[in-house]
């Protein structure tokens, strides 16, 4: 029983570290990547925190310029919830009568995806575009593993945009018009109004690969961006904005039905906060476009965590009942250690509130073709900065609301 | 009783520490292992050797050296990657420049990226090395084939298990004008099965 007592109060550990996970993960709303990069890098992870951890980490380090930390960061994250995919079942004994920090961090079904999203980014701006490709191969079949039905768990637009802005870098033709068909897809399951870059890529990709009656299609439904004539230079933007929401534990406690234990009951949620939607533009002087959203993070991570609720609240009873069946053994042989037992089974009573909390808020894109050598671009209504474009003739651009660094690969 | 029970002790507390340290075991390289399923050094070592085998016993070869009376000079070109895996191509371009250089029936000269540092060196021995031992430039030779490919992946998924299947395409192209004398194929499948539970 004395042994029992200290590993309930031990489980506390776990409770900290995700509370200091989640500080962070506020204050990057308020200050720089680099600066919370440089506080993450001084802790060390708990085991079973390595998966979130890495995430977190290699997210910064690409934000922070950091391309190859950032590969290898990613790299072992991803590797971490490969290996964690399979189901535990001394973790699943641990979340059953402990909690479920105990459990290892596996990742949820968009953090498995997204990984792949972030990975290809830093490859494509570490000058590695055949490493860009092969994320975005493993993220389709990521996709794949953990597509069930009409169900949009795991399936990301982001991603098939990100692959067919990759298979157009490289001329890919069909592979380019595909995946931007597979995120008109989702985005029109999503009911999120299709961007303007994605129409015209659509239109560009269907006349490229020479499948008119795509083309055609394409050309009823959007006449006015048919007629627009192709320009010299494509430049591809990505915008992430905010930070997308923090899980918040709920809590109850209440006296048992003899009145002789209190029982507390934990789970996560998120909180119903809004994120304020800014927009990056990009002009040549003669032309002006707003980045669009294509990804609503905050809300592919309350449906993952609204997908594992009958799961959660299985083990929060399962647990609610070994707590209480323990206490009550423990009253019977002496009543001032069933008091501790009671007291520490309330303490370490705490929901699960991992996430990969660092991730944008939301994915935005934009499109812009132009003749000229040199652009702006601005976010969240800022300062206009400068982006030369005579170095190649197709430009991918990821800037953030988070810091007023561009990221600019050219070709 | 006391000596015993710490005696146990110790002995539990070597097989514990024993179980966490890291363990290093010397192995052939020519061993086959897969642990992951992902592609590895034997389908690397495997795939050149099977292919260039294939390569050297064809056609081309005796007509070449029947018209030009001399071996071909081969060079290894780019080999791209297009396959779901990050793989590293110099090893696999490696395997077959050791492949061709050893079977003794071509001659291979070195990659372009070798060639600039030879240059180089050249050059430095043009200035600082005695007049006998001096390799004068503009003697190389010139390579008459290029050997370049490509290697890709189908990837099917169904829960835990994967069935994947690489396809690695070789060509050997004339240089003087751009015949393609050899195109080679190799194929590689395998079943990955994941176990659905852990401890």
């Amino acid at each position: 029983m004395h042994k029992l007592l200290i590993v309930l109060l031990f489980s506390l550990t776990g409770c900290a570290a995700q509370q200091n996970n989640n500080k962070l993960a506020n204050e990057l709303r308020q200050t720089t990547p680099e600066h919370i990069l440089s506080i993450l890098q001084e802790n060390k992870p708990d085991t079973s925190d390595i998966a979130q951890y890495y995430l977190n980490l290699g997210y910064l380090q690409l934000l922070s310029g950091e391309f190859t930390s950032a590969i290898e960061s990613l790299s072992t994250a991803n590797k971490e919830m490969q290996l964690l995919s399979a189901i535990s079942i001394t973790e699943n004994v641990a979340a059953g009568t402990i909690n479920e920090t105990l459990r290892r961090y596996s990742g949820y079904p968009l953090d498995r995806v997204m990984v792949h999203n972030m990975l290809a980014l830093s490859y494509l701006f570490n000058q590695d575009i055949e490493g860009a490709r092969v994320e975005m191969l493993q993220a389709d079949v990521e996709m794949k593993k953990l597509s069930e039905g009409e169900s949009l768990s795991g399936q990301l637009a982001s991603t098939h945009l990100l692959s067919a802005i990759i298979y157009e870098l490289l001329d890919e033709r069909s592979d380019a018009f595909i995946s931007y068909q597979l995120t008109e897809n989702i985005l029109n399951k999503r009911q999120i109004p299709l961007p303007e870059g994605l129409k015209l890529g659509l239109l560009r990709a269907s006349k490229k690969m020479g499948n008119d009656q795509a083309y055609d299609r394409y050309s009823k439904l959007y006449p006015r961006l048919a007629k627009q004539t192709n320009l010299d230079k494509q430049v591809f933007i990505l915008y992430f904005n905010g930070v997308v929401a923090n899980k918040e534990q709920r809590s109850i406690v209440v006296p048992s039905f003899n009145g002789r234990q209190l029982i507390r009951v934990s789970v996560p949620g998120y909180p119903n906060t809004r994120v304020l939607q800014q927009q990056a533009n990009i002009s040549d002087g003669l032309h002006r476009v707003n980045s669009a959203l294509i990804e609503n993070i905050d809300v592919l991570a309350k449906e993952d965590l609204d997908k594992e609720y009958p799961s959660i609240l299985l083990l929060t009873t399962t647990r609610a009942v070994a707590k209480y069946k323990l206490v009550e053994e423990a009253q019977k042989k002496d009543p001032l250690l069933g008091a501790l037992l009671n007291f520490a089974t309330l303490l370490s009573e705490v929901a699960d509130l991992r996430s990969w909390n660092m991730l944008p808020a939301m994915v935005q894109f934009g499109y812009l073709e132009t003749d000229f050598d040199n652009i702006t671009l601005s976010a969240n209504s800022q300062i206009e900065q400068p982006i030369n474009l005579n170095q190649g003739k197709q430009h991918v651009i990821l800037t953030t609301g988070l810091s007023d660094k561009i990221f600019h690969y050219q070709q | 009783m006391k000596i015993q029970s710490s005696f146990w002790l110790a002995v539990a507390a070597t097989l514990m520490l024993s179980a966490c340290s890291t363990s290093v075991e010397r192995l052939d390289a020519q061993e086959q292992i897969d642990l992951s399923g992902a592609w590895n050094d034997t389908d690397s070592q495997l795939v050149a050797r099977e292919m260039i085998e294939d390569s050297l016993s064809r056609a081309w070869i005796s007509k070449f050296v029947q018209s030009e009376g001399k071996d071909p000079v081969v060079i290894v070109g780019s080999v791209k990657n297009l396959s779901h895996e990050h793989i590293n191509t110099n090893t696999f371009i490696a395997n077959m420049e050791r492949e061709l250089i050893n079977s003794g029936e071509v001659q291979f000269v070195a990659s372009a990226a070798n060639r600039q540092e030879i240059r180089d060196e050249r050059a430095d021995q043009d200035l600082n090395a005695s007049e006998a031992t001096r390799k004068e430039a503009g003697q190389e030779y010139g390579a008459d084939y290029m050997m370049q490919g490509q290697i890709n992946t189908i990837v099917d998924v169904d829960g835990t298990t994967q069935v994947r299947y690489y396809q690695v395409n070789l060509e050997l192209i004339s240089l003087k004008d751009n015949r393609k004398v050899w195109v080679g194929e190799k194929k590689i499948k395998k079943l990955i099965k994941n176990s659905k539970l852990r401890l």
